[in-house]
């Protein structure tokens, strides 16, 4: 009995994933291998790799690949790098740090669809709070969201602006986990502050700010509703990520079949990034095991 | 022998016994069909438009009065989802009752067989020319709920006061706007979409734009033309209007409407149904605001919503005696007076009253006798994919500065080998 009882505790989330992820995992990748239309999806035939070979030759897709590149890359560099200065400088007393934790805390705690259309507000090119300064500092008005030099920046300014709370949050528990004697010898033997952190603290965090990568680059792989709501994908398909494509493939040309094709090609995308987390916190484990 | 004829007698009054108790069942059936309560789900985006959904609400609610058992209820999906909720619901043989759908949205309901064939409900009514597209394959599918035109509206003071010309070219429209803007500042000079993110209202925005300078975008064989010269003088003429600086740039339509409603907006291209939302409860008086036929040489297009029933429904025979009512006299008459200037199923005049009270209306009603469907023909339920092309060359004339003609030839070659 006693033997059963952790079966008896797998089970449960077993259940839930069997139905509500890999069942629904399962049926996509086999759509993506038939006609399925949206208005039919009980109808389509098996067209063996006819989808996946259209995307191929298809050069939107090598622009909507690119952007989801760019975009998850950045996101992550620049998402995790503000996160981790964030946290170090929060992680100290200070007159105030629990509204400045509060303050930064903002960002991740407003949903998505709310932020963007807030965000949306700001980047008026007519009345926008951005344009108005801009046009304060005698620098003129900015497209910031229709034009191709500007629209993926102005989009990756609101994704940081959600995610890095979320990597500071992660960095803070973990630099709370630090030994503070550890910290308080290397000062002692004479370590200055950025030796300290590269010695003593970067080390404890260092999994903790991987971990964090590994779900901002899913969650950027995946992300719908900033993008949509900002840009629709555009202009000229600089935003337009591969979800983004497999909504319009979907819903305006009604090919689900297509669609779960993209939707394919950006679940092997996010398990690519899973598997060089996995593999290097694989070597740093066998790295700590010598 | 009694034996028998009691057997005989017994099995006939069994038999009758049983017949009755059947019938009786089957009629007691009926009856509690007749009197139970019935509700029908109508998905219409309009019901959330403000003042005009209230208005058309309250016009199919008449239905109501005159049949106690049956319960109306709203399913009121935004506009710029309703496409996709809809799909993904009757897709998964789920979905409302009854749809007011965009045509080309009843075109592609239509094509995987959601809608059931109306000829029954449109019987003896006197259907005009704006139901032609609902019979799809020899079968009625749709009636019409609303044709909403497309028209060049104005803020009448405005242009006054700025002693500007109603424009007839395009060139005369970007000097009136500019010279409104110049006049009173603030004020914006012409309100247009513009952007892909708002892509579906704005191909078929365009489409104005398009047969306006004479698009066919098929041919006599019926093939795709894309790269034709009136496409490329029409995306040109775009671009002109988009460089001259007088429209808000970033501005999503909703926005410019509203600011056209707050006074703030000189001149528009918009359809009937979005004139009545400016011209209902905003700051912009419904007689200060007129209408006059678009800039271009050639009528343009208009907005198309079919009603339809749908297969999956519990209650299509009492969905089909809704839909005979509302195109009856009694139901067209209701919807006349919460669907502006817009043509209805049947011919159902705009009173004389309310275009004295609205100096917009009547050009409207004028512009539908020329109008054009935003659907391509013959390509009904893919005009969105070959528009998504379409709107893509455009968005590259005027963020990219490419030459219209080099785009169209590109978005032509990419259609040529999908389609």
């Amino acid at each position: 009995m006693v033997r059963l009882l952790p079966y008896a505790f797998i089970l449960p989330p077993m259940i839930y994933l069997l139905v509500f992820m890999f069942w629904p995992l399962s049926r996509q990748m086999y759509m993506s291998l038939t006609n399925t239309r949206i208005v039919n999806p009980n109808r389509g035939r098996f067209i063996g790799l006819g989808n996946y070979e259209r995307l191929i030759e298809d050069p939107a897709f090598y622009v909507s690949l690119k952007a989801t590149l760019v975009y998850t890359v950045l996101t992550v560099i620049i998402g995790v790098t503000l996160g981790v200065v964030a946290a170090l400088a929060i992680d100290r007393p200070f007159k105030g740090r629990a509204v400045a934790r509060a303050i930064l805390l903002f960002g991740w705690a407003v949903p998505g669809v709310a932020a963007s259309l807030i965000w949306l507000w700001m980047y008026n090119e007519r009345s926008g709070v951005f344009n108005r300064i801009t046009e304060l500092l005698g620098l003129g008005r900015f497209s910031w969201l229709t034009s191709t030099d500007y629209a993926l920046g102005s989009v990756l300014a609101v994704t940081v602006w959600q995610v890095a709370p979320f990597v500071m949050l992660v960095v803070l528990a973990a630099l709370q986990s630090v030994p503070q004697e550890v910290r308080e010898a290397a000062r002692i033997d004479g370590a200055d502050g950025i030796s300290t952190f590269r010695a003593v603290t970067l080390p404890h965090i260092r999994p903790s700010i991987q971990l964090a990568a590994l779900l901002v680059a899913v969650w950027s792989i995946r992300r719908f509703d900033i993008i949509y709501l900002l840009t629709g994908g555009g202009p000229l398909g600089s935003t337009s990520t591969l979800v983004v494509k497999l909504r319009q493939t979907a819903f305006e040309g009604h090919e689900l079949g297509m669609a779960s094709a993209y939707g394919a090609i950006g679940l092997a995308l996010a398990l690519m990034v899973a598997a060089i987390h996995y593999t290097a916190e694989q070597r740093r484990m066998k790295r700590m095991s010598r | 022998m009694f034996d028998k004829i009691s057997r005989r007698n017994l099995l006939a009054t069994a038999a009758i016994a049983a017949l009755a108790w059947t019938v009786g069942l089957g009629a007691g059936e009926t009856r509690a069909q007749s009197s139970e309560k019935v509700t029908l789900k109508l998905a219409n985006s309009q019901w959330l438009d403000a003042l005009r959904g209230k208005n058309l609400w309250a016009a199919v609610s008449k239905y109501q009065e005159a049949n106690p058992n049956v319960t109306l209820e709203q399913e009121a999906i935004p506009s710029a989802e309703f496409a996709d909720k809809l799909t993904t619901e009757m897709g998964a043989g789920q979905g409302p009752d009854v749809a007011m759908m965009q045509e080309g949205l009843f075109y592609a309901m239509a094509d995987a067989g959601f809608l059931v064939d109306l000829s029954a409900a449109a019987e003896g009514a006197k259907l005009n020319k704006t139901n032609e597209n609902g019979v799809v394959d020899g079968k009625r599918l749709g009636v019409a709920w609303q044709r909403a035109v497309y028209a060049l509206i104005y803020n009448k003071p405005l242009v006054d006061a700025a002693n500007a010309k109603v424009p007839t070219t395009v060139d005369e429209l970007i000097a009136s706007a500019k010279a409104v803007s110049a006049a009173t500042p603030g004020v914006i000079g012409f309100t247009a979409r513009h952007q892909i993110n708002d892509f579906s209202g704005w191909f078929m925005d365009f489409q104005s734009w398009a047969y306006g300078y004479g698009v066919n975008w098929v041919d006599a064989n019926g093939k795709l033309t894309i790269n034709t010269p009136e496409a490329v003088a029409a995306v040109t003429a775009f671009k002109k209007t988009y460089d001259a600086g007088i429209i808000p740039i970033g501005d999503s339509f909703p926005t410019q409407r509203t600011r056209f409603k707050e006074k703030h907006a000189a001149f528009s291209i918009d359809n009937s149904g979005g004139t009545l939302n400016i011209a209902s409860g905003g700051a912009l008086q419904s007689g200060d605001l007129y209408a006059a036929p678009m800039p271009f040489k050639n009528p343009g297009a208009h907005q198309q919503i079919f009603v339809g029933v749908s297969s999956h429904g519990k209650h299509q025979k009492e969905a089909m005696a809704f839909v005979k009512w509302l195109v009856g006299p009694v139901g067209q008459q209701a919807l006349r007076e919460a669907s502006g200037p817009d043509a209805l199923a049947t011919d159902v005049p705009v009173s004389e009253a309310y275009s004295k009270a609205n100096p917009w209306a009547p050009t409207f009603v004028k512009l539908a006798e020329t109008s054009r469907s935003t659907l391509i023909k013959g390509y009904e339920v893919e005009t969105a994919q070959i528009m998504r092309f379409v709107m893509q060359a455009v968005e590259k004339v005027i963020l990219a500065n490419a030459d219209p003609k080099t785009a169209l030839a590109e978005a032509q070659s990419a259609i040529d080998k999908q389609f």
